[in-house]
């Protein structure tokens, strides 16, 4: 079977309009996570990680579908592919898209679709995933299943998520956000914190540089808000992708992390079940909060950044371990010689992703 | 109070979609959470705390607070009665 | 090569309500659900086959629309100015319908929900079959739910299966099945 590899990336984000930006705010220990009062009109203030909008909203499009055509642009340029060739497609990965107009536009995630695809002259239908906070994982494992279908050279696969009142609202109704920055895995943790962000990946076929070996997704089958007590789905997803890699073999696993009290506690049970407690655990929420339909392309891109560094991101937020199982959160900035790691992430609708990438070059 | 024990199972039944039930269907001291309740999730925690507020004005902070105002239609009027701002 | 096990279809205005009675009657979580995931609700119970509620990883449930669950936001986004309600909140996901039918079939295995700008067989069909690559996924209930308007819907399903005696799973016969 082909190597289906990562030839092209980006990301925007407040932190920054690169990879390489991000990857160095993400070192220097930044966050652009704040307290907004009154932002969208929204009565109980709430922490999140927000963009420049003036800054990044193109002239006849949306703040998000600016954000997803230059995130989909400069992975595109960064990859010297064309766009518009009939051997490439797109596949777009976001929750919510558009909503904030809902009341006064089109904003199915289809219209968005339709305007990336025309935006690049592209002839294929674009794929929306749109899986909850898993979707940027299921939309790469999705884009190197169609490279795998035999009839495209390149997918093109952006995830993006902005903030607006209807999310926010959503998430205080259901006491889900914490007032602090949020602390994932920690014995202090009370919730999440929201973010908004746009990254993209360009996948092609190759012998070198970061592979996606493979992904899996499972559904807890348990209920549509709650992850599953025992982490039925995310170790089911864990133990498909570690078939292709030994725990020895990984740098870390970065995980969802979202800060909630039920999630950490879930994906450590699954880490634990999975064997991996010797392997370094980090998530990214604390720099960047949740961006939700961004949150698989944009944390695996940093993950990739790490381990070229030889780098473990530290896990910011995070002090004291707060979950029932003595997985090996990473709390300060820790080094590796792997060449591996595996992306989990979890979601609404009891959906569990997990994705595993190599470095070209290393031994299988 | 049954006045009040009775909107509040009508108000109930609405709120959390309980299809075909009547207030007499609903014991006035029967756990509401539980499997021998009327087998209430966190989400509907949730939503009783936002009944609370929008008929009564009165603001709960978290869900843990919510559970034991929760325990029973009974409970629930005791402290609708004491806390209500409207 | 996929073959097609089952086809159902939900024709507008059909009363949900009385669907469920007639063919369920014992599942009040039915009741909370938005009508897109009533939909798939009952039409996995149209294609579940005996033995029924054993977990299983082998079984994917992909859902398809252009809408996703556009419907419900907007019955979100009216309570969002005095009171937001967290039960039609966790409904405003593309993939719920999803949850749903994998909660109530124990269906351990993929999920995914799809959105496309129209129904396009083509497009079906091959995001359904590449779901099988995995090596694991030996059948996938499959369908288009999409809601327009509580009471203006299309929605229809597949049970899809590796190497079954039904019809071959593909463009042509997706497109006859759905249109005659």
């Amino acid at each position: 079977m082909r190597k289906v590899v990562v030839i092209g990336e980006s990301i925007l984000s407040p932190l920054g309009a690169t990879p390489r930006e991000n990857f160095e705010a993400v070192c220097r220990g930044e966050s652009a996570l704040q307290r907004y009062e009154g932002m969208f009109g929204v009565k109980e203030p709430f922490v999140a990680s927000m963009m420049d909008r003036t800054a990044w909203t193109l002239p006849g499009k949306t703040f998000f579908d600016s954000i997803v055509f230059e995130a989909a642009r400069r992975a595109v340029e960064a990859a010297s592919i064309d766009p518009a060739s009939p051997r490439t497609a797109f596949v777009l990965s976001t929750i919510k898209g558009n909503i904030e107009f809902i009341d006064t536009q089109d904003v199915t995630l289809a219209a968005s679709a339709r305007r990336l695809g025309e935006a690049f002259h592209n002839p294929n239908p674009v794929v929306v995933v749109s899986n909850a906070c898993i979707s940027g994982l299921a939309a790469l494992l999705q884009g190197r299943r169609m490279l795998l279908g035999g009839v495209l050279d390149h997918v093109i696969v952006v995830g993006a998520e902005v903030q607006s009142r209807f999310i926010v609202t959503g998430f205080q109704s259901l006491k889900a956000l914490s007032e602090a920055p949020c602390k994932p895995f920690d014995a202090q943790r009370d919730g999440l914190n929201l973010g908004e962000a746009a990254a993209a990946v360009v996948l092609g076929f190759g012998e070198d540089g970061w592979e996606l070996v493979d992904g899996a997704v499972r559904n807890d089958a348990n209920h549509i808000s709650g992850p599953s007590r025992t982490g039925e789905g995310s170790y089911k997803a864990l133990r498909y992708v570690l078939q292709h890699a030994a725990p020895e073999e990984l740098a870390f696993v970065n995980v969802h992390g979202t800060s909630t009290l039920y999630n950490d506690e879930m994906e450590a049970i699954a880490i634990d079940r999975a064997g991996l407690l010797d392997v370094p655990v980090n998530a990214l929420k604390g720099v960047f909060g949740h961006t939700m339909g961004a949150a698989g392309v944009l944390e695996s891109i940093l993950s990739m950044r790490a381990v070229d560094a030889g780098i473990v991101l530290p896990t910011r937020g995070f002090s004291e371990l707060g979950v029932s199982r003595p997985v090996r959160v990473s709390a300060s900035m820790g080094t590796t010689d792997k060449k591996a790691f595996v992306k989990l992430l979890s979601g609404f609708g009891g959906v569990n992703g997990a994705l595993l990438f190599r470095k070209g070059g290393a031994a299988c | 109070m049954e006045q009040l024990i009775n909107e509040i199972k009508l108000k109930l039944i609405d709120a959390l979609n309980l299809d075909g039930m009547t207030p007499a269907d609903i014991d006035d001291h029967a756990p509401l959470f539980g499997d021998e309740g009327l087998g209430l999730d966190s989400i509907d925690v949730l939503e009783l705390i936002v009944l609370l507020e929008r008929n009564y004005g009165i603001r709960l902070a978290s869900p843990q607070e919510g559970k034991k105002v929760f325990q029973s239609v009974a409970v629930m009027a005791d402290y609708v009665a004491a806390n209500r701002t409207k | 090569m996929l073959t097609i096990r089952q086809f159902a279809s939900i024709p507008g205005g059909t009363d949900l309500t009385a669907l469920y009675r007639a063919t369920v009657g014992d599942y009040p979580k039915f009741f909370k659900m938005d009508t897109a995931c009533k939909l798939g609700f009952l039409l996995a119970e149209q294609l579940a086959e005996a033995p029924r509620f054993t977990p299983r990883e082998d079984r994917a449930v992909l859902m398809f629309s252009t809408c996703g669950c556009l419907c419900n936001d907007r019955h979100y986004e009216e309570t969002v100015r005095d009171f937001p309600s967290p039960a039609l909140f966790v409904y405003t996901l593309p993939n719920i319908i999803t949850g749903e039918i994998a909660i109530r079939n124990k269906y351990e295995g993929e999920t995914s929900a799809y959105v496309l700008e129209r129904f396009d067989p083509q497009a079906f069909v091959s995001l359904v079959e590449q779901a099988f690559q995995d090596g694991v996924t030996a059948s996938a209930l499959c369908g288009w739910v999409d809601c327009r308007a509580d009471d203006d819907y299309t929605a229809f399903a597949f049970l899809v299966e590796r190497d079954g005696n039904g019809t071959a799973f593909n463009k042509e016969t997706v497109y006859g099945t759905v249109n005659q």
